[in-house]
C-alpha cells in the first residue's frame, strides 16, 4: 500500500483520482483490529489444509526422502462405514505423498483405491472423472495437475457425501486425510529436527475444529469405537499443538507421530 | 485450470461444504419465502466462478488453487471473519468476488492477535486479493467486507492459492 503520509496530501489526492480508474485500488485495512469483535460474525466453516500445502513447506526446508513415507500394500474396502470414510481420506492423503515422490504407478493404484472405496459408501460417480484425470496426469507426470485432482476428488466426495446427508462421514473423510497428512509430517520432521518443521504443527483451531465437530455427530457414531480413538488422540495431541510453534520439540513430534501412526493403522486394518 | 465451471444443474454436486451449507440454508429461506430458488442458486455459483476467475493469474504463476472454498451473503460494511490455518514458508494469496455487478468488496489478512498481516492488497471492482506470507504458522483470519452494493445483501465467495 503507499505510504500517503509521505506525500502532500493534495498531490496525492490528484494523483489518486487521476490513478484510480487505471490501477488496482487498494481500500486502507486497518493495521489492528480487536478480534474479540467477531466470534458472532464468524464463519464457522474451517476449510482443511491439504496434505500439499504443508508438504510444500518441508520441500523448501530439506529433501525430503518422499518414497519411503509410500505405505505399502493396497486397502481392503472395510465394512463400517465410519471406516469407509476415514481410510477414502487417508488414501487420498497418501496420493499426495505418492505426488511428492513422483510414483506415477503408484499414483495410478491410489487413483484406483479413491474409486473402490467411494462405491463402498455409494459416492463412487462423484469421482470417476477424477479418478482417470488421476491416471492421465499421473502418465503425463503432470503432478500439480495430480496435486488438483486429488484436491478435487477430496470436495467431490465430500459434495456427494453432503448431498446423501451423510455430513457426519464427510467430515470423517477430512479428518482420515489429516491424519495420514500429520502421520506423514511428523516423521520427516523426526528423520532432521528443525524448529521450522516443528512449527508446522501448530494448528490449534484446527485440532479443536476436528473435535467439535466429532462432538457434533450423532450419538451413535460417537460411540463407534475408531471415532471413539481418533476423539481421544485429538484431545491428547490438542495441548502440544496449542503451544506456540517454536515450543514444540522433538518429543512432542515423536508423540504425535506415534499417535497418529498407531490410529492410521486400525484405519487401514480394522485393527487387524 | 482445473477449476470447472459446472453446468447450473448440477452445482449442488460440486459446490464446497461451506457454500453448499450456505446454499441449502439459503434454498430454505427461498422456498418459505415463495423466492426463486433456482435464482439464488446461479447468484452463490457465479461469485464462486468469479473468484476462480481472479485466482486464475496466480494459477498463472504457479500458485495451487484449493478447490475449497467460503462463501456467503453480507450487507454493505457488514464484515466477517473467516478462520484459516496458514504455513511459515508458503506464500498465500485470498481471491475474494462476487457477482453483483457494480459492488465492491475488500480482504484483508490478520493474525490471531488482531494484526494486519498483508503483505500486498488490491481491490478491482467485483474482485479483492491480498497476499500474505506468514511469519508463523498457525491461525489467522481473513476479514471480508462489502464496501459498496445495490443489493440489500450480497452474496460473495473466497478462495486461495498457495505455493
Amino acid at each position: 500500500m503507499k505510504n500517503f503520509p509521505l506525500i502532500p496530501l493534495t498531490a496525492a489526492l490528484c494523483a489518486f483520482s487521476l490513478m484510480a480508474p487505471l490501477s488496482l485500488r487498494a481500500d486502507v485495512a486497518p493495521k489492528k483490529i480487536n478480534l474479540s469483535e467477531f466470534p458472532a460474525a464468524a464463519v464457522d466453516d474451517v476449510v482443511v489444509p491439504v496434505p500439499s500445502e504443508i508438504f510444500s513447506v518441508l520441500d523448501k526446508l530439506g529433501n525430503p526422502n518422499w518414497k519411503v513415507q509410500l505405505r505399502d500394500g493396497k486397502v481392503r474396502t472395510p465394512e463400517t462405514p465410519s471406516r469407509i470414510a476415514f481410510l477414502l481420506g487417508n488414501v487420498i492423503a497418501e496420493g499426495f505423498v505418492a505426488v511428492e515422490a513422483e510414483d506415477s504407478e503408484r499414483v495410478k493404484d491410489i487413483g484406483r483405491q479413491v474409486l473402490k472405496l467411494s462405491e463402498g459408501i455409494n459416492v463412487k460417480k462423484s469421482v470417476i472423472t477424477r479418478c482417470k484425470s488421476i491416471t492421465d496426469k499421473a502418465d503425463q507426470r503432470d503432478w500439480k495437475g495430480v496435486r488438483s485432482e486429488f484436491d478435487g476428488a477430496l470436495q467431490d466426495v465430500r459434495a456427494a457425501m453432503d448431498e446423501l446427508n451423510d455430513h457426519d462421514l464427510s467430515q470423517l473423510v477430512s479428518l482420515g486425510g489429516w491424519l495420514r497428512g500429520t502421520e506423514v509430517l511428523t516423521a520427516i520432521v523426526q528423520n532432521g529436527f528443525s524448529k521450522d518443521g516443528a512449527e508446522l504443527l501448530h494448528q490449534p483451531e484446527l485440532v479443536n475444529y476436528f473435535d467439535r465437530c466429532i462432538g457434533s455427530m450423532s450419538p451413535r457414531l460417537r460411540k463407534d469405537p475408531l471415532v471413539a480413538h481418533v476423539r481421544d488422540l485429538l484431545r491428547k495431541i490438542g495441548p502440544i499443538v496449542s503451544e506456540s510453534g517454536d515450543s514444540i520439540t522433538a518429543e512432542n513430534v515423536k508423540t504425535i507421530h506415534d499417535l497418529t501412526k498407531e490410529v492410521d493403522g486400525q484405519i487401514v486394518t480394522g485393527g487387524n | 485450470m482445473q477449476i470447472s465451471i459446472t453446468p447450473l444443474f448440477m452445482c449442488h454436486l460440486t459446490m464446497p461444504y461451506p457454500l453448499r451449507r450456505f446454499l441449502g440454508s439459503s434454498l430454505c429461506a427461498a422456498l418459505l419465502l415463495g423466492a426463486a430458488a433456482p435464482l439464488l442458486h446461479a447468484t452463490v455459483d457465479d461469485s464462486v466462478s468469479f473468484a476462480y476467475e481472479a485466482a486464475l493469474p496466480y494459477y498463472k504463476q504457479g500458485y495451487s488453487i484449493r478447490k475449497d472454498a467460503w462463501g456467503g451473503d453480507l450487507a454493505v460494511h457488514e464484515k466477517k471473519a473467516v478462520s484459516i490455518q496458514l504455513f511459515k514458508g508458503n506464500t498465500y494469496w485470498f481471491l475474494m468476488a462476487t457477482e453483483v455487478k457494480g459492488a465492491t468488496l475488500s480482504v484483508h489478512l490478520y493474525d490471531d492477535k488482531g494484526n494486519l498481516v498483508d503483505g500486498e492488497s488490491w481491490q478491482k471492482g467485483r474482485f479483492a486479493g491480498a497476499r500474505v506470507n506468514p511469519r508463523a504458522t498457525g491461525t489467522y483470519f481473513a476479514i471480508v467486507q462489502i464496501l459498496k452494493s445495490s443489493e440489500d445483501r450480497t452474496t460473495w465467495a473466497l478462495v486461495y492459492g498457495y505455493k
